[in-house]
């Protein structure tokens, strides 16, 4: 069983994505052994009205009913964004929300970014965040959202201390950090960026933050899946018990899926 | 082992409702009903591809492991990583980086580093000779310093470009000694990492350099190393003696079947700048058949360490 936390349905203005729809993300997953997959709107992250995304990417998952685990995308700008999160969260089950503060224009440390931060925390939902969705030494002349840094996310987990993290597509994450932002038991980082061999980047993490921390992602469809699907295989030296939660355990019980 | 060519047979497949995926033929799940053979230890991979013979075309010894104290934990833990993902060659360069023009004693200093890594593991690690092309005559007297010692070709970094006229003695020796040139390369679209690399060398620059040396063995290093890989690689499908390495830190999708698509799979070489899982991963995700990914592991670069004189 796989459940792979960082994945995206939709059209990426800046490049050609093969794998666009949930169709065709059933078949990439199909071919790569990965049960379940944790998947937000690219086109929630372009639109100016974000919830035309979310309601877009429910319609076209729930025909693969357990197959996909929808997240809402949020932007704190547009108006209704409080009653469009209760919307995705009550009617359509979404089990998560996400925040792209680089795309829509506010930081996750100032007023909007707070308010949001607090209301995914009041529901009771993990925030997901991803670093970036592509290296900027390649971005389009109107790409100009930054990597989202290490520090903010330190100063907000401060901040929300009940708040929960998938943290998905990051580099630079030190255990000893996170777990002094007070993140040990309340994150989980996906592996897609990180080294299980040679720099041991996901030992490291568990050592400081516990097996329970980290989570099998690949990036889909913007990235190949054979990269996790190799680490993932380099961490069968593990306890089959913590072998399964990286694979899809932890997962369930952070996003509260049943399986 | 004998996979089915992906890239021909898959619309045939899909119709019978069979994907041929990269572990082989796969009925494909519909609706809610999930992959048939997915594993915890990755379904999607091919039967045996550790065992896949694999060369590196680009890695690096980053420490001074010359010195008698020196730290080799990390060369080791590189080492540790190759073995268990099936590499038996290591193509390692010390490129003096961070817009160092670097004089010649620095310059071999870290070839000193990377002969050291090649006597402590010498079926494992093979050499390129670090040279900035300002040094003049003293970077050739490098070259032949370092193939007296046994590396197997040349690495240039970003001190200058590779249009530049001080890099053509340095071509010249190459051609003369029948060895690969790797080049660092990037076109960095981003005005801040261009602005930290002034001099380095798009795909088109290395067109210019291989069409004035037709017959040198010039590889464009980490194709995936940062900056646009699609504009990369449609610069040099009109420069037919241009190689690419596939390394980088960048896992994009596709790029190594556009790769193959564009340029032919013969010129296409398996590597991963210490992006060891990733860099593997991605070859084994990739539409290729059999025959196409063998060629890319290993045996194009070994044509090309075929060729030498030295």
């Amino acid at each position: 069983m796989i459940i792979d936390v960082n994945a995206h349905l939709g059209h990426y203005p800046f490049r050609r994505l093969r794998h666009r729809t949930a169709g065709e993300l059933i078949e990439l997953m199909d071919a790569n052994g990965i049960d379940r997959a944790v998947v937000s709107s690219l086109h929630a992250v372009f639109y100016r009205d974000v919830h035309r995304g979310n309601e877009e990417l429910y319609e076209e998952t729930k025909a693969f009913g357990p197959r996909f685990i929808p997240v809402a995308t949020v932007n704190p700008k547009y108006v209704g964004w409080k009653r469009d999160l209760d919307e995705a969260v009550d009617r359509w089950g979404m089990k998560a929300a996400t925040l792209v503060p680089a795309h829509h224009g506010y930081a996750l440390d100032d007023e909007l970014g707070r308010e949001a931060l607090g209301r995914i925390a009041e529901l009771g939902l993990p925030v997901v965040l991803t670093q970036r969705f592509e290296d900027r030494r390649q971005r389009h002349h109107w790409d100009v959202a930054e990597d989202l840094e290490v520090k903010t996310l330190l100063r907000i987990a401060a901040e929300h201390p009940s708040l929960k993290f998938l943290l998905n597509n990051w580099a630079g994450l030190d255990g000893g950090a996170l777990a002094g932002a007070g993140m040990k038991g309340r994150c989980l980082i996906d592996f897609a960026r990180l080294h299980v061999m040679y720099l041991k980047d996901v030992s490291k993490l568990i050592a400081t933050l516990g097996v329970e921390s980290i989570a099998f992602g690949s990036h889909m469809p913007f990235d190949y899946v054979g990269p996790s699907l190799v680490k993932l295989a380099n961490l069968e030296s593990l306890p089959k018990p913590d072998l399964e939660k990286i694979a899809w355990r932890n997962a369930a019980e952070f996003l509260g899926i049943e399986v | 082992m004998a996979e089915p060519d992906r890239l021909n047979r898959r619309n045939v497949l899909k119709a019978g409702g069979l994907l041929v995926g990269a572990g082989g033929l796969k009925r494909v799940a519909t609706a809610a009903a999930g992959p048939k053979t997915a594993t915890s230890g990755g379904g999607g991979l091919p039967d045996g591809w550790r065992a896949l013979r694999k060369f590196d075309a680009h890695n690096h010894v980053f420490d001074s492991v010359q010195e008698p104290d020196a730290d080799w934990s990390l060369v080791e833990a590189l080492v540790e990583a190759a073995r268990a993902m099936g590499i038996e060659k290591l193509c390692c360069s010390k490129p003096i980086t961070g817009g160092k023009m670097a004089g010649i004693d620095d310059v071999r200093y870290a070839n000193d580093s990377v002969l050291a890594a090649m006597r402590r593991y010498p079926d494992l690690i093979a050499g390129y000779c670090f040279i900035q092309p300002g040094n003049g005559p003293q970077a050739l007297d490098e070259i032949e310093r370092c193939l007296d010692a046994g590396m197997i070709g040349v690495k240039l970094y970003n001190q200058f470009k590779y249009s530049d006229p001080a890099v053509f003695p340095v071509a010249e020796r190459c051609v003369e000694r029948r060895i690969p040139l790797l080049g660092h390369s990037g076109h960095l679209t981003d005005a801040r990492s261009l602005a930290a690399q002034p001099e380095i060398s798009d795909s088109l620059v290395f067109c210019d350099l291989s069409r004035r040396y037709p017959e040198l063995m010039l590889i464009l290093g980490h194709v995936n190393g940062g900056g646009d890989w699609e504009w990369a690689i449609k610069g040099l499908r009109d420069c037919p003696n241009v190689f690419v390495d596939t390394s980088g830190s960048v896992l994009e999708d596709d790029a190594i079947g556009m790769c193959v698509r564009e340029l032919g799979h013969e010129r296409v070489l398996f590597a991963t700048d210490l992006t060891i899982e990733g860099g593997v991963g991605k070859i084994l995700s990739a539409d290729l058949s059999p025959d196409q990914r063998e060629a890319i592991f290993w045996r194009n670069l070994q044509g090309i360490l075929d060729r030498r004189t030295s």
